[in-house]
């Protein structure tokens, strides 16, 4: 592990200053991905900004009917929660699928977000990785691909976002608030974590100094039922090869409104737009649920390693929107 | 000390608590559980320096140059050594073949192979300076598969090979082949009613075991070494490290440390030489750790294999011919890949009785990583391929699968492909008897008042299916293995005893070299000790060379072996005793004279429960002190064309039931219940036997539906090196796992026991996938299965 200085900032402005004046320093959360990544060579930063401590560990109400999550709301907090049970189960299944006890109880909300690919190459620095170096060369192409992207890769990266819950929050159009060297602002999700193109190595649209500060959930109507689906290689503890997040709000038989988001398959969580539109004003049916994941997975262009997901992916969509149909509550 | 009761004051003897045949607890196990035990990796030392491993970052290459230069001239740096600064002549190391070099030399032929050493005063520096070490590298082809390594203008692997396979081999990329000619398979395949074939594929397995390679070689002042490290089998380690070192074996002085698990994985030497090199250069004491990282590229694996079989029989069930052609990856060096090409062709058919067969098993060189023992070897891979067959063939016959298999299955007196017969029981049909009898686990189990549980079901807590599209399947295997080390290897263990009074009471010290990686050794030889010199207090000391071999912990011998060996110096110590005894106090009682006698209760005893007088009275001031060697009976070598001859000691029989639930749609599994009957000979401590069948039925869970090492088919560069990417089971994934354990003592073994290590993780496999074809109506030919293979089925 390469040494590094280590600060704790105190509040907010001073976490922001302090890497605004230092190049290489990075912020650290509840360290479950970034030490790691430390151990492994794959971030060789010379300052760790502890930001875990900052008073930003509330779920608070908003005005509506949503919440803001605090970005040091830990997992294991945050999918605890009452009110996200109720409102946004999907929320809370989706963090309760994720990693185990132990890493929810230390993992951040911001650093959930901001974690990095599983991609083996990526956390091999031996091997060539457009994101860990860019310009070096994507050693994914042409190799292990069981993880991979099935839809919005480039040819400089086919990594996968590995994050339960952002797919959850994609789902669920949350906002993330950021406080950077020029100010606050607010990012939609979807528009938060970026697809490769040509710039791999930028997993989201933060810069440098730029400090995630919370997460605002809007409301989601009363009859809208929400659920997260996972599936892995394990019982528990282990990613996503596909996973769906899904709210859906159905009157009369006719899907009034739909929200879907994919994990597993995408360089970010994947919001399925296609297969929303396909589904608004639909029957709620097993056949309209089919064609609104084909219509979505239409685009899937995937390889050898990974062909699978486009089956897992529609089947895992469609037993998703079917229990939504069903008779249990939300 | 003086004679507190004269011998004729005593009667009754009560018997010695603790001994054989009871569940007695491990003295580790409140450490381990508690976090207290002391394993290798915690091994400190004033003034240590931290050793460093620089590994090949490519599969085959040749070593153009090496530059050390800014290595060494980092501060804190104490050393870096190369292949051309090892001190002697010798300069491989291997269990069988020495074709391992302790550093690189010329050229690498495995991702992570050792190329150069580090010591430093902090793992970090050490870590450092051997990120600045340049290694010039000049690729070479990357042979992978049989294809690619049996070409006539194959790269070898190994040039100029000299080892005793050499001359027998069909090419030198392949390390051993085993044929297994018996009977006339052509000649029987015409009786065939039905004849099944297919094509197996298993994927490569790793140990997993938690405690990383590591140890501390300390320079001692006569110029030799202390070294303290987790292994599988010190002498086996002296042997390979002293010559390297240029040291006579007595100067290598070894210690067994905490050895967090092995599986066969610490049977190859890992960090041993590389640390003793680092403390005999440096003078100062060298600590090696590994980290999970490295730890997938410092120890053997499973050997991935590819399995073609067919099976004839006849209309009535009975198996006419097996043709099998059994092809073992055994990556870049050698390691065990001779016996375990030795165990897939002897046992490649399984328990069965089959007059012809036409067998052939092989192990090949390639650039993979080197694989080697992992429990079970070679009957592993086989078992997961003839009990499929087993059951393509009964459902062709359209009869019962575990009728099918017990309509074949051997018997005591049946008489092995190689000619050996089996003379010892082998209850193989009733074995898949009880498993078969036992009720069915009752269905939709994730049924609740408040809901579906999900644990119980596919998916587990990624809270899929409520039950929605769930198939259950029922799936039997039945294995064999062979115990101990097979084909005329001189297998033997040496146990040292000693027994004294201390503080007025009788006390029996083991010694042996046997290393404890978890199985259970240390608690069984207590009680051995106990039951045989009727002593309550048995001090077990650590295992290290300062006392004979013991063999390997590996091949299900140790209880066997060691045990046995303790039981055999026992034994002796114990006439010894009475001796004394007869000369002490033979005048006071004439049963000293007529009657048998034991050491029962801390005392001497008649065999009609007479006591005669206390031990510790007999001992006075006297210490009997014996030290012994114990051998299995002689096995021979197989004939190098026929396969024939009576190569192994002993047969361990073991078979499963597998229920599984699938959700066909999400391609998910969940193993509901695992049921096994394993005959043991005798339970030396019933709740270690129950202990190694779950584990070993978990060990062959795990590769049915998740564990793969992953290894590119053009570089041969490991792609899923870290327990994120290399999944085991969690205890959800393990399922209840009921044991049914017979006794059938083999009256050629210590205490009639057998071997159990290894046989529950044969059967566990093959029954987990017949079970999941059987919910699913796929074929699935090879391991592990996993969503993919499943999703939409
Ligand atoms: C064995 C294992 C299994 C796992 N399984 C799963 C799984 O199944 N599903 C899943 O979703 N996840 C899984 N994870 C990942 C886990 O969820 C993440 O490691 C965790 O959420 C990261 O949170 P953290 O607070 O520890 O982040 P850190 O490791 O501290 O940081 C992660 C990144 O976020 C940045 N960061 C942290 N806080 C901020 C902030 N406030 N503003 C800006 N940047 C910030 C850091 O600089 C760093 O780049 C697993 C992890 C492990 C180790």
């Amino acid at each position: 592990m390469k040494p590094f200085a280590y600060r704790r900032a105190d509040d907010v402005a001073a976490a922001v200053a302090l890497l605004s004046q230092d190049r290489h320093a990075v912020f650290l959360g509840g360290g479950t991905n970034l030490v790691d990544h430390l151990r492994l060579g794959v971030a060789t930063p010379d300052t760790l900004v502890d930001v875990s401590r900052l008073p930003l560990d509330r779920i608070e109400e908003l005005p509506g009917g949503g919440l803001r999550v605090g970005a040091t709301v830990r997992n294991s907090d945050l999918a605890a929660d009452p009110l996200v049970r109720q409102r946004y189960p999907v929320l809370s299944q989706a963090l309760l699928s994720g990693a185990s006890g132990q890493l929810r109880n230390a993992a951040t909300t911001a650093g959930n977000l901001l974690q990095r690919t599983r991609c083996v190459y990526f956390q091999d620095v031996t091997t060539a990785c457009n994101k860990r170096d860019p310009g070096s060369g994507c050693s994914a192409l042409g190799g292990y691909q069981r993880y991979h992207a099935i839809l919005g890769a480039s040819p400089e990266c086919t990594a996968t976002h590995p994050s339960d819950m952002a797919v959850a929050m994609a789902a669920l159009d949350a906002v993330v608030q950021v406080v950077g060297p020029d100010g606050e602002r607010a990012v939609p999700i979807g528009d938060f974590h970026r697809l490769p193109g040509d710039r791999p190595h930028h997993d989201t649209v933060l810069g440098h100094g730029d400090l995630v500060t919370a997460v605002d959930l809007p409301p989601l109507p009363e009859t809208v039922r929400s659920r997260y689906r996972k599936v892995r290689d394990r019982a528990s503890y282990a990613f996503a090869l596909v996973s769906v997040a899904a709210a859906l709000d159905v009157r009369d038989g006719v899907v009034a409104d739909v929200r879907i988001a994919l994990g597993g398959v995408a360089h970010k969580p994947w919001r399925a737009s296609l297969a929303e539109q396909e589904l608004r004003g639909a029957p709620a049916t097993e056949d309209s649920f089919r064609r609104a994941a084909e219509a979505e997975l239409a685009a899937a262009q995937p390889v050898d390693g990974n062909a699978f997901k486009v089956p897992l992916a529609r089947n895992t969509l469609v037993a998703t929107l079917r229990e939504l149909t069903g008779g249990t509550p939300r | 000390m003086g004679i507190t009761r004269t011998p004729t004051s005593l009667t009754q003897s009560s018997a010695t608590r603790g001994g054989i045949g009871e569940s007695t607890l491990r003295p580790d196990g409140t450490l381990k559980v508690t976090g207290e035990f002391a394993y290798s990796s915690d091994l400190w030392h004033e003034d240590m320096l931290w050793g460093y491993t620089l590994r090949s970052t490519v599969a085959h290459a040749a070593i153009v140059s090496i530059d050390t230069s800014e290595a060494l001239a980092t501060s804190g740096v104490y050393a870096v050594l190369t292949y051309d600064d090892l001190p002697t002549e010798v300069k491989h190391y291997g269990l069988e073949i020495r074709d391992t070099p302790v550093l690189a030399h010329g050229k690498v032929r495995h991702h992570g192979e050792p190329v150069a050493l580090v010591a430093a005063d902090h793992p970090e520096t050490a870590r450092r300076a051997a990120a600045k070490i340049r290694v010039e590298y000049d690729a070479l082809p990357v042979i992978t598969d049989e294809a690619s390594a049996t070409a006539p203008d194959a790269v070898l692997v190994h040039e100029g090979r000299d080892d005793h396979h050499i001359g027998h081999v069909p090419h030198p990329n392949i390390v051993h082949r085993q044929p297994i000619v018996r009977g006339d398979a052509d000649r029987a395949a015409e009786r065939a009613d039905v004849v099944v074939s297919g094509e197996y594929v298993f994927g490569m397995q790793d140990q997993a075991f938690l405690g990383p390679e590591s140890g501390l070689a300390v320079p001692a002042e006569d110029g030799g070494v202390d070294l303290y490290v987790a292994t599988q089998w010190l002498h086996s380690d002296l042997r390979q490290i002293a010559p390297v070192l240029g040291l006579p074996e007595r100067k290598v002085r070894m210690t067994l440390s905490g050895v967090g698990g092995a599986f066969g994985g610490r049977e190859d030497l890992s960090m041993q030489i590389h640390g003793c090199l680092l403390a005999l250069r440096t003078g100062k004491p060298v600590k090696i750790v590994y980290n999970r990282f490295e730890s997938f590229f410092g120890h053997v694996h499973r050997h991935p294999a590819r399995l073609w079989y067919e099976h004839g029989a006849t209309r009535n069930g009975k198996l006419t011919h097996v043709r099998c052609r059994i092809v073992l990856d055994g990556g870049a060096y050698a390691s065990a890949s001779p016996a375990v090409v030795g165990n897939a062709a002897s046992l490649s058919i399984g328990p069965y009785v089959v007059e012809d067969v036409d067998i052939e098993a092989l192990a090949l060189y390639t650039n993979n990583p080197p694989c080697g023992a992992m429990r079970g070897f070679g009957a592993v891979q086989a078992c997961f391929a003839y009990e499929a067959q087993m059951d393509k063939v009964a459902a062709e016959l359209g009869m019962d699968p575990v009728e099918f298999r017990q309509v074949n299955a051997m018997e005591q007196g049946t008489v092995m492909p190689t000619g050996q017969t089996v003379d010892s029981p082998a209850p193989v049909a009733e074995l898949l008897r009880r498993v078969k009898s036992r009720p069915l686990p009752p269905e939709r189990q994730w049924e609740t008042t408040e809901g579906a549980d999900v644990r119980a079901l596919p998916g587990g807590l990624s809270n899929t299916t409520h039950g929605e599209g769930v198939v259950r399947g029922v799936g039997y295997a039945v294995g064999i293995k062979n115990v101990g080390f097979s084909e005329g290897f001189d297998d033997y263990s040496t146990a040292r005893v000693r027994m004294q009074v201390i503080n007025g009471e009788p006390v029996a010290t083991v010694h042996t070299a046997m290393a404890e990686v978890g199985q259970g050794g240390v608690t069984v030889h207590a009680q051995i000790a106990r039951s045989e010199l009727g002593v309550t207090q048995v001090t077990i000391q650590p295992a290290d060379t300062q006392v004979g071999s013991a063999g390997s912990t590996s091949a299900s011998r140790q209880t066997y072996m060691t045990g046995g060996a303790v039981k055999n110096t026992c034994e002796a110590v114990r006439e010894k005793v009475l001796d004394l005894g007869r000369r002490r106090f033979g005048s006071y009682h004439p049963a000293w004279a007529t009657a048998e006698l034991l050491l029962e209760g801390g005392k001497v005893v008649t065999d009609g429960g007479e006591a005669l007088a206390d031990i510790a009275d007999v001992l006075e001031d006297d210490v009997v002190d014996l030290e012994l060697e114990f051998r299995h009976r002689p096995t021979q070598a197989f004939d190098l064309r026929t396969g024939q001859g009576n190569g192994h000691v002993q047969y361990s029989f073991a078979a499963h039931r597998a229920v599984v639930e699938v959700d066909t749609e999400l391609g998910l599994v969940k193993v509901v219940e695992l049921a096994c009957a394993q005959d043991v000979g005798k339970a030396l401590n019933p709740l270690s036997v129950v202990g190694q069948i779950q584990g070993g039925t978990t060990q062959g869970l795990g590769v049915a539906v998740m564990e793969e090492i992953v290894v590119d088919p053009k570089t041969a560069l490991v792609r899923n090196p870290s327990f994120t990417d290399y999944l085991i089971p969690t205890i959800l994934d393990t399922p209840t796992i009921p044991v049914d354990v017979l006794e059938l003592a083999d009256e050629h073994a210590p205490y009639g026991l057998r071997g159990i290590g290894e046989a529950p993780t044969l059967s566990s496999t093959p029954a987990v996938l017949a079970a999941i074809r059987q919910a699913t109506g796929l074929e699935l030919n090879r391991t592990p299965v996993r969503p993919e293979h499943l999703t939409g089925s």
